[in-house]
């Protein structure tokens, strides 16, 4: 019989567990050609600011031992324009859209929040041209002097930003926490504290490389956030610390390249997964872990995918 | 464009710390335009983990094999470099702009440094194939014979050709930028393509510009995704908004348009 994939993520109700994570598959149009995004479970789109971003100078990307950095800088063209231009293409899907914000005060992302909601709500004699299902507060970006990682490592901060735009807002709530931080629990239960409906985990880690040759460091940035498998260990071993002491949803990221490294986040308490780094390796990566992800849990008899979540504990 | 896996029917060292790779490419080989590259996955393990962006050394149609030139600068092309043939490597391609063709009469010359060479190659074959037959001129630079690579393969498609290297020991000696404006003091180019080390390109594109002739330069840059999501290869422009990717937008730009200062 075949497995039931579908994901209950908090009030989203996802057609399967597999998204794809923001600022690794643009708005989605670049992998339109690749993959028939109806198949994934969500995309969660480039992270959006109020106001146009430049990004950081090259280089941005490195890569690391099985992993790689990244300093963009969140480089976007503004909420208004990414309504206008960016998610009426993704709307058309039956996907999940998710839009990743940021802000360099809690002002920006309740404005943020605001605007997206007016533009997706339909009005009664004119639906929207955009669907929005739900924001991730990116209180996380490690690559941005303002805002950022700032309000992602304060828990006192987390907690207020969260309960401002929950306040402005009736659109679920995904919050993104930061691996950079000591405690990680503390961290998710300040943005639940402050009304979160989902946390999302984790953002990338801070890392540097240094060109040995010119003795320089790599990146213009100087530092980055790293992804890739390099970093999977540490974000099974988040996700488990907060499943272990919320009950909140999580949406497990980090590295995941295959169906059974999906599966590790998804025993250690995820509900739902986002594939980032491994859309660059595979643009087919997401599709192809909803379909490895159905055959195995087919093969070893399990009726929902729900039944996994959070199964390797022993509570 | 297309993800494909293209089985490797010739890997050969042309030159040290060169090698050209042929691959059984159909998909790619007929549709490929000059200046566009492959973007090709290393190994099927996850170390190295990020694709290889490579130009195309040339396209063949009818046998449809493609044919790139991998220079070692890293741990990734060390790995491409030694494919043994028979090995399938997983592409994606053709990605990026490529060149814009020469409007009609327009003489145009190619400027090539070091392995920026390949997609002119291509470029050449191209125009010396098309209908119209451009009169193709080349004009090659290298610090050496060791890094003049595959310079018989461009000769070869330009009606003209000068080799330049800084030791001399092939044409004559100096660098490329020393002979531009003596080929363009003839008056007679319409339109200049250049692909090789960013000084270099930097300054056929002032020289062009000074001599209110078109430039056209294809930019190399480290990529993530190699289809314009991840905004990992962004190069500096005068263009709005100011950071293109060079995936996407490029990897071929109008020289006027590149912020060469912040970009070298």
């Amino acid at each position: 019989m075949p497995t039931d994939l579908t994901t209950y993520l908090g009030p989203l109700v996802l057609r399967n567990p597999v998204l794809t994570a923001s600022g690794t598959f643009g708005f989605g149009e670049e992998y339109a050609e690749f993959e028939d995004l109806n198949r994934l479970g969500g995309v969660m789109v480039k992270g959006t600011t109020l106001h146009p971003r430049e990004g950081n100078p090259a280089p941005r990307i490195t890569e690391t031992p099985a992993g790689m950095l990244n300093a963009i800088g969140l480089q976007n063209p503004g909420v208004d324009a990414v309504i206008a231009h960016k998610l009426p293409f993704l709307s058309r899907f039956s996907t999940a859209v998710i839009v990743n914000i940021s802000g360099e005060s809690i002002e920006d992302y309740v404005e943020i929040a605001r605007r997206l909601e007016t533009a997706s709500r339909d009005s009664a004699d004119h639906p929207s041209p955009i669907r929005v299902d739900a924001l991730e507060l990116n209180i996380s970006c490690p690559n941005v002097k303002v805002g950022g990682m700032a309000f992602g490592v304060d828990p006192i901060l987390t907690r207020e930003l969260v309960a401002a735009v929950r306040a402005e807002t009736r659109l679920p709530l995904i919050t993104k926490l930061s691996p950079n931080v000591t405690d990680i629990v503390q961290m998710a239960e300040a943005a639940v504290e402050g009304g979160t409906d989902i946390l999302s985990l984790i953002n990338t880690l801070l890392g540097m490389s240094i060109d040995v040759a010119r003795r320089r460091p790599v990146l213009a940035n100087k530092t980055g956030g790293l992804s890739g498998p390099a970093i999977r260990p540490v974000a099974v071993r988040m996700v488990w610390q907060v499943a272990e002491a919320l009950d909140t949803p999580i949406l497990g990221m980090g590295g995941i390249m295959s169906a059974r490294d999906a599966l590790e986040l998804i025993l250690a308490g995820a509900s739902a997964v986002a594939i980032g780094t491994a859309n660059f390796v595979e643009p087919q990566a997401a599709v192809r872990i909803v379909e490895d992800l159905q055959k195995w849990c087919e093969a070893e008899g399990v009726a929902s995918l729900r039944e996994l979540v959070g199964a390797a504990h022993s509570k | 464009m297309t993800s494909q896996q293209a089985p490797v029917t010739r890997c050969d060292r042309v030159a040290p710390g060169h090698h050209l790779l042929e691959l059984d490419c159909p998909a790619i080989a007929t549709t490929a335009r000059p200046g566009q590259f492959v973007h090709v996955r290393v190994t099927g393990t996850f170390d190295p983990l990020l694709r290889r962006p490579i130009s195309l050394l040339l396209c063949d149609k009818h046998r449809g094999h493609i044919q790139i030139l991998v220079r070692t600068v890293g741990r990734g092309t060390d790995v491409l470099g030694h494919v043994a043939p028979g090995n399938v490597l997983d592409l994606m391609g053709p990605l990026g702009n490529g060149f814009p063709l020469p409007e009609a009469g327009q003489t145009p010359l190619l400027v090539a440094g070091g392995v920026g060479v390949a997609p002119l190659v291509f470029l050449a074959d191209v125009l010396q194939n098309s209908p119209e037959g451009s009169y193709v001129r080349g004009l090659f630079g290298a610090r050496n014979e060791d890094s003049l690579v595959c310079w018989e393969e461009f000769a070869g498609r330009c009606e003209e050709f000068q080799a330049v290297t800084e030791d001399g020991s092939v044409g004559e000696q100096g660098i490329v930028t020393e002979y531009l404006p003596a080929q363009l003091d003839r008056g007679d180019v319409g339109v200049v393509y250049t692909c090789g080390p960013r000084p270099m390109m930097a300054q056929v594109g002032r020289i062009c510009e000074a001599a209110g002739v078109q430039c056209w330069a294809s930019l190399e840059q480290f990529m993530g995704c190699g289809i314009g999501a991840c905004l990992g290869c962004a190069i500096a422009t005068h263009t709005d908004p100011p950071n293109q990717r060079v995936c996407k937008d490029g990897p071929v730009f109008d020289a006027r348009t590149v912020d060469w200062e912040k970009t070298l």
